[in-house]
């Protein structure tokens, strides 16, 4: 049967071939942009974990705490050992957020100061995308800040000038004063309106010593999306070797917002294949309604000759289906080598990198296509087959042999 | 001898934009095992619709037709389908054979419907295109044989499967006289050696010459039965 359908569709070859062509296009263009948003997809997946640690540990119930004093972790230094030892190869960053009022010469406003230590590359990369002017306090820094811009106009403080915080701290209230050694634009306006950075050491000086809110955990054998379902084995090894008084999470527990949005470029991308799909199968359809139309004595004659319904049906649907597998090996062929070859880094041209690279994304990115998605193309290509060839299988099925054979085209 | 075929009362009536057309009307027929009948007749005599409604490729409007003891008139697309392809091979005027396949593909086409096996059913076809003399065209496509090679080829085709009977509507009507009646002999060879049961319509002189039997039909009513020797 395949082979009869195979000689079948290159009876009108330029029919043919144009709709193979058009389902070959569909599909090359389908894994081009699987492998594209892949690209989008893990750039996203590197600047958010870059950003926050793939993996994160919390005092249990940290979300629900309002004390201060309760929120963090205490005898952080031992927990990093754990944590090292446990996962060795890890890059361990830690953070301490401290509630304080925060005050200028003039001004005080409530504010949320970061003591952060993070790996050398994120902070440099930070300072990249958003300081404004000066530096961020260096990693032992224990008199520098950098303060929100929105922040620092209400302080009327600048670049050079001392504040002072004040805040709740494990072992009662903590003051202290810092110089402004940079201003930070920070992408969301309520983070840029409280938001300050210290060195951790000065955090922790300033309100809870050798205590950190959260650990983030940094794994540099997770770069693609694809690879993300690895983390949670870990995770579950690392809440053993941590016990109960912690919690450890991977980035999507921690930030579900940003996980829901890497996760949205899926469903997308669905619904741009089912256009383009939906429009290759119309000329599937238009090629294959004439085939049978053209056809009509010949499937009378093989109806004549005993063939049942269902038989002309499933002839007709495989030629439908070898008419668009063609085109989809085509596509297939032609897109994944471009896709591997992409894999291995491109960037954008004409200048759309800058503007890439203005939405968090890396200047540089890597196609990457999962077997689902390529899994997904071809179902897409084979239902299209189908679906196109339903309605004239019915109609070659249904012929009734004597009138078949008196049809003239 | 045992009828093959059994016709009875069969009539059957075309229904169009309100027009009735009465193409048969209750004709009675027996048609033996091993015969070789011709249904003859002007055009519009009703040869080619018998034909249909012995063949099982359309129901009858009033009428019995029973291949042996199974009443096959009554039976659904399906049962008929499966019939067809157990019982009966057909030859058409247009040789109607399937043009991407070459002679041996359309002469084994039949059994490949059944589910012969490929090499057995290519065995087979290969044989039944050397009984009709086309055993080395078995590569050709249609369009690369004469009319009267393709209607071997038909003719092959039908006989590969060794269906119960052979139905043929006007196999000669397209074929020049020598190769018309080259066709003939070759039928007439095949039911004289292999016993195959020809029942064939045609108003060609040359064949209603050569064949046993002879069913003259005038307004879809049967006015002469002749049997004759060959």
């Amino acid at each position: 049967m395949l082979v009869l359908a195979w000689r079948n569709i290159w009876r009108h070859r330029t029919r043919s071939l144009g709709a193979a062509v058009a389902v070959g296009f569909v599909v090359w263009m389908s894994v081009l942009y699987f492998g594209l948003v892949g690209a989008m997809r893990d750039g996203m997946y590197v600047t958010l974990t870059d950003t926050v640690g793939h993996v994160q540990v919390h005092i249990r119930e940290y979300r629900d705490v309002r004390d201060f004093r309760q929120s963090v972790i205490t005898g952080a230094a031992d927990v990093r050992v754990r944590i090292e030892q446990t996962l060795p190869g890890t890059e361990v960053a830690a953070a301490l957020e401290v509630p304080a009022l925060l005050s200028g010469e003039d001004r005080a406003r409530g504010a949320l100061l970061a003591g952060m230590e993070q790996p050398a590359a994120v902070r440099e990369e930070f300072a990249t995308k958003y300081l404004k002017t000066g530096r961020l306090p260096a990693p032992e820094d224990l008199d520098g800040i950098a303060l929100g811009t929105a922040l620092a106009r209400t302080l009327q403080a600048d670049v050079g000038d001392t504040v002072y915080a004040f805040a709740p701290g494990t072992d009662g209230t903590g003051a202290s004063a810092y110089t402004v050694v940079g201003l930070v634009r920070f992408p969301e306006p309520s983070q840029d309106a409280r938001g300050a950075i210290l060195s951790l050491p000065a955090a922790q000086d300033l309100a809870a010593p050798g205590a950190v809110s959260r650990f983030e955990l940094h794994l540099p054998q997770f770069r693609r999306t694809l690879d993300d379902s690895g983390l949670l084995p870990l995770r579950e090894q690392l809440q053993a070797a941590l016990g109960e008084r912690m919690i450890v999470e991977t980035w999507r527990e921690s930030y579900p917002a940003l996980s829901d949005l890497e996760r949205s470029l899926r469903p997308l991308i669905i619904v741009f294949l089912t256009i383009f799909f939906v429009l290759a199968g119309l000329l599937v359809v238009n090629t294959i309604y004439l085939s049978v139309i053209e056809r009509t004595r010949e499937f009378g004659v093989i109806i004549a000759m005993g063939a049942r319904r269902g038989r002309v049906t499933r002839m007709v649907l495989a030629e439908s289906l070898v008419l668009c597998a063609t085109g989809a090996a085509a596509g297939l062929l032609l897109g994944l080598p471009l896709v591997a070859r992409m894999a291995r880094g491109f960037s954008y041209p004409f200048g759309w990198s800058e503007i890439v690279e203005a939405y968090g994304m890396p200047a540089v990115m890597y196609a990457s296509i999962a077997p689902e998605e390529i899994a997904i193309t071809l179902a897409f290509a084979i239902g299209v087959g189908l679906l196109a060839a339903l309605w004239p299988a019915r109609v070659a099925g249904r012929l009734a042999p004597v009138e078949a054979m008196r049809f003239v085209a | 001898m045992d009828a093959l075929v059994r016709v009875r009362g069969l009539t059957k009536i075309y229904r169009l934009d309100g027009q009735q057309t009465v193409a048969l009307q209750d004709v009675d027929l027996d048609i033996g095992a091993g015969e070789f009948t011709a249904i003859a007749g002007p055009s519009g005599s009703g040869k080619s619709t018998l034909l249909h409604l012995i063949g099982g490729l359309d129901h009858p409007t009033a009428g019995e037709v029973w291949l042996e003891d199974q009443r096959i008139d009554r039976l659904d697309h399906n049962q008929l389908a499966e019939l067809r392809l157990r019982s009966f091979g057909f030859v058409f005027q247009a040789f109607n054979l399937i043009p991407v396949l070459s002679a041996l593909e359309n002469a084994a086409f039949v059994l490949e419907l059944r589910g012969v096996p490929r090499a057995e059913r290519e065995q087979t076809a290969r044989a039944a295109l050397s009984d009709l003399g086309i055993g080395e065209l078995w590569r050709r496509r249609p369009n690369q044989l004469s009319g009267g090679q393709q209607q071997r080829v038909a003719v092959a085709r039908a006989h590969a499967a060794a269906p119960r009977m052979i139905l043929a509507d006007e196999p000669t009507a397209n074929l020049d006289g020598a190769t018309g009646i080259a066709l003939i002999d070759e039928m007439r060879h095949l039911n004289q050696e292999h016993g195959v049961t020809f029942v064939v319509a045609t108003h060609d002189p040359r064949l209603l010459e050569r064949v046993r039997r002879i069913v003259y039909l005038e307004d879809g009513r049967i006015v002469r039965d002749e049997g004759r020797a060959s």
